[in-house]
């Protein structure tokens, strides 16, 4: 797609394979990125001469403002995927939001966030670790799914109230069924079944598990 | 009598999660003798008992079933503020041993509260049919507190229980409660705020355990910060805590109530894998299979059908027999000898009064309220019981979301139809206060079986069966529309569902017999004077020919704006009595049943309009006020009386122009 795009991703892996500690190269973005390596070391030049990424004894690393760069993505990318949900008015009301200038302001007004709840958000974006697109919410999953709970986005409320029922950052959970109609969905956690609302559970981000890899763990 | 020497009276509170069997364990403790009522000024049910055992007298009370000592429901401030000023004698923790790491997250804030506690190991039957089994003493080895297996349901292990209680109480056993110790990082902190906390707030610390005080300062809980702030030097050390909690977040990354809340999960986890064997690979249980369907996305609709047309044919099957036995009773055999026996000892003005006020009013209640009320408090116990209520509320949650409740506000609705009374006391299953009200403010406006005869009586044979069906449904999409607006007017966010699905369980009779008992003493207590002092009003009202004045003060409304015959008003003072009243009185006022020789088929539908809306019932009051309180049932009633008027003179001016 653009080249800014590309960018992001290009951005988000360097900082998800710091994260790890394993050291990049071209060839891993490139497959990464599902590019041909010449289009990667275009990425990789654009990315060194505006100063968002340094080379450090052969590892590439963010630099402060590639890290705000990445920031910025990510908190545009969660707007644009679930800001509003996946409904039709959701959609349209996106539509009619145009283009978002203050996005402090806009978090307080459009959804809710109080002063706590923006700065854990900004926190937690800033500490995800991987790339943003791996995420999804649990009401994304599918019956018999499997995720590991990374963030939760909401008030302070629900925030707290969330984790105490056992949906800790890093804990593993399933889903059971989903009633109709936009209706809850219900997840296994530590050995008990929960409901969670659609609304409540669109709030709730996680890493999807393999199947398999799942039950092995 | 013989009086011992170690014969007191002491405190045992239950506490711990819902659906784990903490009231099954309250009625094993205590006789026929418990009362349940509310918390002092909320609408939480506070369950009390009385329990002679090895020569002491304990007071048992059972706290409400919650999953933490947050903010998050009334529920939960009431159990904190209960266990961390009251302080009962001792506390019984009851947790399900095939759910431990949920149990076991209260049970550290127990212990962080610092309250003397014993742990009945509940269900242990059912968790090893689960393939789990968990080793009681290397539990209490853990928490450093007794821990007592038992199958509450089978009275197994009560015994040994209350031995181990008083063995507590009398110093035989010595409790070593687990501190609860977190990461290097939030445990120096917590150390800092304490001695804060100690030294600052000497008023607030007398009454919670500092350490907590700064565990709940740490998770930036609500209550505990205003608490805190309006203490002298409550800003300086919300200052130095707010300043931790920021330097928490920042070392992880994460919310500080999530940091906490991880490293209790953590710390509970590592005890639930040291205390419990999976012995055999767990298998499809029934209880799973059956879950399959309840819940199902499609088949889950008819079961649902099929679980409420069942309720509702219980409540008005045993309802209307009761009813016709009872009324006979009263009306026919009981007034007349009671009324007979009092002429010969007084003038016959205060028989009347008696007869016609005092006595009517038990009649109301003992033949309208109870027969619907006991069979449906019997069958609310079975649906709580069993498991089957958050089925249903999974099921119908995005329906009810168009009205700002979520899906357990589908059963008070339901109920609606049959009496709004059961409605009332229904709409306490929501979390928050907010909700219930919302809920409450609903169910009344449901036609209840009285205003359905109403509409059948009066439309349905006189105007047609259209014109009823019609009626029927404008009312549903009353009920809709108040909903919704009531829903954008009152203050607060919507609550989204968060709640646990227990397993399905089989109810015990005994359990769901005393609860029935004790919830409709409470229904009599509060009730009943309401009713009968109403009834006395209107008797007053009558005899004395002042309902005639008020009919006449009415008249401009009725006639003017209403469009009806001035005589109409007064069955429509007398239906706050009891709706299908109002057809009566109209008969007899009229001196004939043939309604069409009064009324216009127009008349009729404003009539019955009114009737549908106006105010509910004075026993639905009385529930009301039960329920949330008499400044909120005076609103609500205001608000039906105008709701009734507006409607039914736009009505009557819409319909007189096309008819």
């Amino acid at each position: 797609m653009s080249i800014d795009s590309d960018l992001n991703e290009f951005l988000e892996l360097v900082g998800k394979f710091e994260a790890e500690n394993r050291p990049v190269d071209l060839s891993t973005i490139a497959l990464e990125l599902k590019r041909h390596v010449n289009e990667a070391e275009k990425v990789l030049k654009t990315a060194l001469t505006s100063g968002l990424v340094e080379h450090n004894d052969g590892v590439l690393r963010l630099t402060d403002k590639g890290r705000s760069v990445v920031q910025a993505h990510r908190e545009h990318y969660l707007h644009e995927e679930y800001g509003h949900g996946h409904s039709l008015m959701g959609r349209v009301t996106r539509l009619l939001e145009g283009r978002v200038r203050d996005w402090r302001g806009h978090w307080r007004k459009r959804h809710g966030f109080d002063d706590r709840a923006l700065e854990n958000f900004y926190r937690s974006l800033g500490e995800l670790k991987g790339r943003i697109e791996e995420i999804q919410t649990l009401a994304d999953l599918r019956q018999g799914e499997k995720g590991v709970v990374t963030l939760v986005l909401g008030g302070h409320g629900l925030v707290r109230r969330v984790s105490e029922m056992g949906l800790t950052p890093g804990t593993e959970v399933s889903i059971v069924r989903s009633a109709p109609f936009h209706g809850p969905i219900e997840v296994k956690v530590r050995g008990v079944s929960l409901a969670l609302g659609r609304g409540v559970a669109s709030k709730i981000f996680v890493k999807g598990l393999e199947k398999d890899a799942a039950n092995g763990a | 009598m013989q009086q011992t020497e170690h014969e007191r009276h002491l405190t045992v509170a239950l506490a711990g999660n819902a659906n784990v069997g903490k009231s099954v364990i309250f009625n094993q403790l205590t006789g026929l003798d418990q009362m349940v009522g509310n918390w002092p000024g909320k609408t939480v049910e506070r369950a009390e008992g009385t329990l002679h055992f090895k020569g002491y007298t304990f007071k048992v009370l059972d706290l409400p079933g919650i999953y933490s000592l947050s903010t998050y429901s009334i529920e939960e401030i009431v159990a904190r503020d209960y266990i961390a000023i009251e302080r009962p004698d001792i506390i019984i923790n009851v947790v399900d041993a095939s759910a431990l790491e949920r149990n076991l997250y209260f049970t550290l804030q127990l212990l962080e509260l610092e309250a003397p506690i014993v742990v009945a190991l509940n269900q242990v039957d059912f968790a090893s049919k689960r393939g789990i089994e968990v080793d009681a003493q290397r539990l209490s080895l853990a928490l450093g507190v007794p821990v007592v297996p038992t199958v509450a349901i089978g009275g197994i292990g009560i015994d040994e229980l209350l031995s181990t209680v008083v063995d507590v109480l009398e110093g035989k056993v010595e409790l070593k409660p687990l501190r609860v110790r977190y990461g290097k990082e939030v445990e120096e902190r917590l150390d800092n705020i304490e001695s804060i906390v100690r030294e600052k707030l000497p008023e607030l610390s007398a009454k919670y355990p500092a350490r907590w005080i700064a565990i709940k300062l740490l998770e930036r809980d609500e209550d505990i910060e205003t608490k805190v702030r309006s203490n002298q030097n409550g800003k300086e050390v919300l200052e130095y805590a707010n300043a931790i909690v920021e330097e928490v977040e920042r070392l992880h990354g994460e919310p500080s109530s999530v940091v906490i809340a991880s490293e209790r999960y953590g710390i509970v986890n590592n005890i639930a894998r040291d205390v419990t064997r999976i012995v055999s690979p767990p298998k499809t249980a029934l209880e799973e299979r059956l879950d399959a369907v309840t819940a199902h996305r499609i088949l889950g609709y008819p079961v649902l059908i099929a679980v409420m047309m069942v309720t509702f044919a219980t409540i008005f099957v045993a309802g209307d027999f009761l009813v016709g036995v009872l009324d006979s009773l009263f009306e026919d055999t009981l007034i007349p000898i009671i009324a007979g026996a009092l002429s010969t000892v007084m003038p016959q003005a205060f028989v009347d009064l008696i007869a016609g006020g005092f006595l009517s009013g038990i009649g109301a209640g003992v033949t309208i309220a109870l027969p619907y009320i006991v069979p449906f408090y019997i069958i609310l116990a079975v649906l709580e019981d069993s498991g089957y209520l958050p089925r249903a509320a999974f099921l119908m949650d995005s329906v009810m979301h168009k009205i700002g409740l979520h899906g357990k506000a589908f059963i008070p609705l339901l109920l609606g139809y049959g009496c709004s009374v059961p409605a009332c006391v229904g709409c306490r299953i929501m979390e928050t206060d907010r909700e219930r009200f919302l809920a409450g403010l609903v169910v009344v406006l449901v036609p209840c079986a009285a205003r359905t005869v109403i509409i059948l009586g009066l439309v349905g044979s006189y105007v047609g069966l259209p014109a009823a069906l019609a009626l029927y449904l404008f009312d549903l999409v009353l009920v809709f529309a108040l909903g919704r607006l009531a829903f954008k007017a009152l203050p607060g966010e919507p609550v989204g569902l968060i709640m646990e699905m227990p397993p399905y369980k089989m109810p015990s009779m005994r359990n769901i017999g005393k609860k029935t008992w004790a919830r409709t003493k409470d229904f009599i207590y509060i009730a009943f004077p309401l009713i009968i002092g109403g009834s006395v009003v209107l008797e007053i009202l009558r005899s004395t020919g002042l309902a005639w004045s008020i009919a006449d003060l009415m008249a401009p409304f009725i006639n003017g704006w209403l469009g009806l015959p001035t005589i109409t008003g007064i069955p429509l003072i007398f239906g706050i009595l009891r709706k299908e009243l109002t057809l009566i009185l109209l008969s007899e006022l009229a001196g004939t049943t043939n309604f069409s020789q009064i009324l216009s088929p127009l008349q009729m539908v404003v009539f019955t309009l009114v009737t549908m809306i106006y105010i509910p019932c004075i026993a639905t009051i009385a529930a009301f006020v039960r329920e949330f309180g008499w400044k909120r049932a005076v609103g609500v009633v205001l608000i039906d009386i105008l709701l009734a008027l507006l409607i039914g003179g736009v009505a009557y001016r819409i319909l007189a122009a096309y008819i």
